[in-house]
């Protein structure tokens, strides 16, 4: 039995209301005490650390991942998205089914997450495809991925289109206590579209993509889940209609939770006027309207959790003109800056951006992790909120490089990430 | 060769050659009215005398002409203006080659870069194709026109059209009607006539009017009559047939009489409007060929005639770099 002790930092966990200078006791790979305060002197640790203030939280939960691998090992491989995810204080990540093959059974379930496992470090889950091959129409076998460890159901990037199909994943999923995750987006309104549509479309010559987009399908389901019951998740809420759905949808008790993801409340889609790819993302940039409105959602618990919606693209998909460049960007490294943004802003506190990032989603997956409550597995972060650097793709740990924040000043430099009790970030360890 | 009009562009005694603030023409939006008259005004010059043996300003230099997009007239115009400029000339038609290979447009480009030209003329179906070329490539860019987005020298020579005919632009009524969302026509001209003090409206079915256009200042109007009535100049533009067969419009036959231009709609609404068409015309779908034909109205022909003219004057402004 070995027991670290953690001193002399400021510790958040929004799960106990804790958010003050105090110590973290960890016993082999579980948290053994937290307190506020200073420890007593005469306690018996193996090792002790002095945190000198910097933040001690629970690591994030990065709910919105894309895994390149398996079938797009070039753009990035699970060790590197892994180390990106260690080095960004991220302990657990739930990763798209959008992969080749679709994770679309429970073997590729078991095989993604075991493959993940060898590598270690942060915990990788898995969502299972709702449909057979991401098709959109014939029910995957969602029963026996929820046995092989499927913590959710989506059609990953694309939106159940079908109603009828819709009705039946609600309630097919209700059955299993496995949320299902919806990128809501109608695909007729918005084929072969650029970007977002408006003003700036209209100037550029780019195909827009109408905001009513999103919250058309969102009503759908929202009227469906009233008959069905079951979990239902909105994925990178974008735009203010929707936030607004799903503002009354809460208040009217139906169970949704939401998420989104820093371009949505940091950028908008003036960003697009150069025609730079780096910002064509899916859902594309909206107007400084739908920002706000995100922002708005984010303070007042509309918006449950931000997710990084890491996307690994290559540059040859991107240096390509705007409508055939491939949408997406590179997330991980940038999660707890960009939403410390937030913070430094003003518009949340410290504590509600790891309730956004940790808490919220794990309790959403109903996965391990998101507290420091003693008995929980030592999975924590340490993070100094107001160090500044500037963001460069080029210095990512993931191999996926693409940003549309490259550039950008941010503040919040994680210095150490623990899974189980093990320093996973820094490699090498600090004593 | 025309003869000028009484009502031609005069008081400018032999225009100067044009020197841009921009290394290549990417568009028109962000040029100053300044910028636009001076190349209207050199324009004008090239097309009062075409073959100006002073004018050298291309002799030893390669134009490229890439198209992505098959094309006749801009690119037959290009080459005309370069040679009588005394450049040298490569056409490159990609639409039917290397694109099938699976080339991209910048391996394309990293290709051509290797032969140095001087400009690069671009024609892509990609809205901002021709300035993802200009950050590639050594060469100065002029678009021949992007995706949806610009067709600069389009509304160059289109403004210098009208201003050979009518002496001015600012004050004028501009009906530009027909497919305007796809049309990159339509919007460097609400830029470039716009910045020169013209008044535009667009005419067209609400399924071919792009959002919230009403905030680069015109008119929007749904109705052909009244969009058309008292406007001194009815600019058509091209509709493609697969647009009217049911999605953006129930069909050729609905479209020609509610949007087509004829006889009977020009004489109610405007009897002394003039025509303009970038081309090519579907005749009797968005356009009365009598109309079109009609050498009293129709200024289509002098568009072509001023496309050279108008593309010599960027041709030479761009060979002799940004200010």
């Amino acid at each position: 039995m070995t027991v670290t002790r953690l001193y002399n930092a400021h510790i958040i966990d929004p799960s106990q209301a804790i958010d003050g200078i105090g110590y973290l006791d960890i016993t082999d790979s579980h948290i053994s005490a937290v307190s506020l305060g200073q420890p007593a002197t005469d306690a018996t640790c193996d090792k002790k650390i002095d945190c000198k203030q910097a933040v001690l939280a629970p690591g994030l939960v990065d709910m919105r991942v894309q895994s390149a691998d398996p079938g797009a090992e070039h753009l990035e491989s699970l060790a590197t998205l892994l180390a990106a995810a260690a080095k960004g204080g991220i302990t657990a990540l739930a990763c798209l089914p959008n992969t080749r093959p679709v994770i679309d059974e429970a073997s590729a379930i078991d095989s993604l997450c075991l493959r993940a496992s060898r590598i270690g470090g942060p915990r990788l889950y898995a969502y299972g495809a709702a449909t057979k091959g991401l098709e959109g129409a014939e029910m995957a076998e969602l029963g026996l991925m929820a046995e092989a460890g499927a913590i959710g159901f989506t059609n990953g990037t694309s939106a159940i289109a079908n109603s009828l199909t819709m009705r039946r994943l609600l309630a097919y999923t209700s059955m299993l206590d496995r949320p299902f995750i919806q990128h809501c987006e109608d695909p007729d309104l918005t084929e072969k579209g650029e970007m977002n549509e408006g003003e700036t479309s209209t100037r550029l010559g780019l195909i827009g993509m109408p905001a009513e987009a999103e919250v058309i399908i969102l009503d759908r389901d929202l009227h469906l889940l009233r008959r069905t019951g079951g979990r239902y998740h909105v994925a990178h809420l974008s735009t203010r209609a929707a936030i607004d759905a799903v503002r009354r949808a809460k208040a009217e008790g139906l169970a949704v939770t939401a998420d989104t993801a820093p371009p949505y409340f940091l950028l908008n889609e003036l960003a697009v006027s150069t025609y730079d790819t780096a910002f064509k993302l899916s859902p594309p940039l909206r107007s400084e309207d739908d920002r706000l409105a995100v922002v708005e959602g984010l303070a007042d618990g509309t918006i449950d959790a931000i997710a990084s919606d890491h996307m690994p693209v290559d540059r040859d998909a991107k240096t390509q003109p705007f409508g055939p460049a491939a949408p997406g960007a590179s997330g991980v490294d940038t999660l707890l800056a960009l939403t410390l943004t937030l913070v430094h802003q003003n518009h949340i506190t410290l504590s509600r951006a790891i309730e956004l990032l940790s808490l919220a989603p794990s309790t959403i997956l109903d996965i391990d992790g998101g507290t420091l409550m003693p008995g929980a597995s030592a999975n924590f972060m340490l993070f100094r909120p107001d160090s500044s650097w500037i963001i460069k793709g080029a210095d990512f740990a993931s191999h996926s490089r693409i940003t549309p924040f490259e550039s950008h000043p941010v503040q919040g430099v994680v210095d150490m990430t623990y899974i189980n009790g093990e320093q996973i970030y820094p490699v090498t360890a600090l004593d | 060769m025309t003869t000028p009009t009484p009502n031609a562009h005069k008081g400018q005694s032999p225009a100067e050659a044009v020197r841009l603030s921009s290394r290549h023409l990417l568009g028109i939006e962000g040029m100053s009215p300044l910028e636009i008259r001076a190349l209207l005004d050199r324009g004008n010059h090239f097309a009062d005398h075409p073959t100006d043996g002073n004018s050298v300003a291309l002799h030893g230099k390669t134009i490229v002409n890439l198209f992505y997009e098959n094309s006749t007239r801009t690119r037959t115009s290009f080459e005309l203006a370069a040679k009588r400029l005394g450049g040298s000339v490569l056409n490159i038609a990609v639409a039917g080659s290397s694109v099938k290979k699976g080339e991209t447009l910048l391996d394309t480009a990293t290709t051509l870069n290797a032969m140095h030209p001087d400009i690069l003329v671009v024609r892509h179906n990609c809205s901002g194709a021709a300035r993802l070329l200009s950050q590639h490539v050594d060469a100065a860019v002029i678009n021949a026109g992007d995706g949806r987005h610009e067709h600069p020298t389009q509304a160059l020579l289109d403004a210098l059209t009208i201003q050979r005919r009518i002496g001015r632009i600012e004050g004028l009524t501009v009906a530009i009607c027909g497919d305007i969302a796809n049309s990159r026509v339509a919007r460097s001209n609400i830029h470039l006539l716009s910045t020169l003090g013209a008044k535009i409206r667009l005419v067209c079915p609400p399924t071919l009017l792009p959002a919230d256009i009403q905030h680069m200042g015109v008119e929007v109007y749904t109705d052909m009559e009244s969009g058309i009535a008292d406007a001194d100049i009815v600019m058509m533009l091209r509709l493609q047939t697969e647009r009217m067969a049911g999605t953006e419009t129930p069909s050729q036959r609905e479209y020609f009489n509610l949007f087509g231009l004829n006889q009977d709609k020009l004489n109610r609404a405007a009897p002394r409007a003039l025509i303009m068409h970038p081309g090519p015309m579907n005749r009797g779908v968005e356009i009365d060929s009598a109309i079109a034909d009609d050498v009293e109205k129709s200024l289509i022909h002098i568009q072509v005639e001023m496309g050279v003219a108008a593309r010599m004057a960027c041709l030479e402004a761009i060979s002799l770099g940004a200010l």
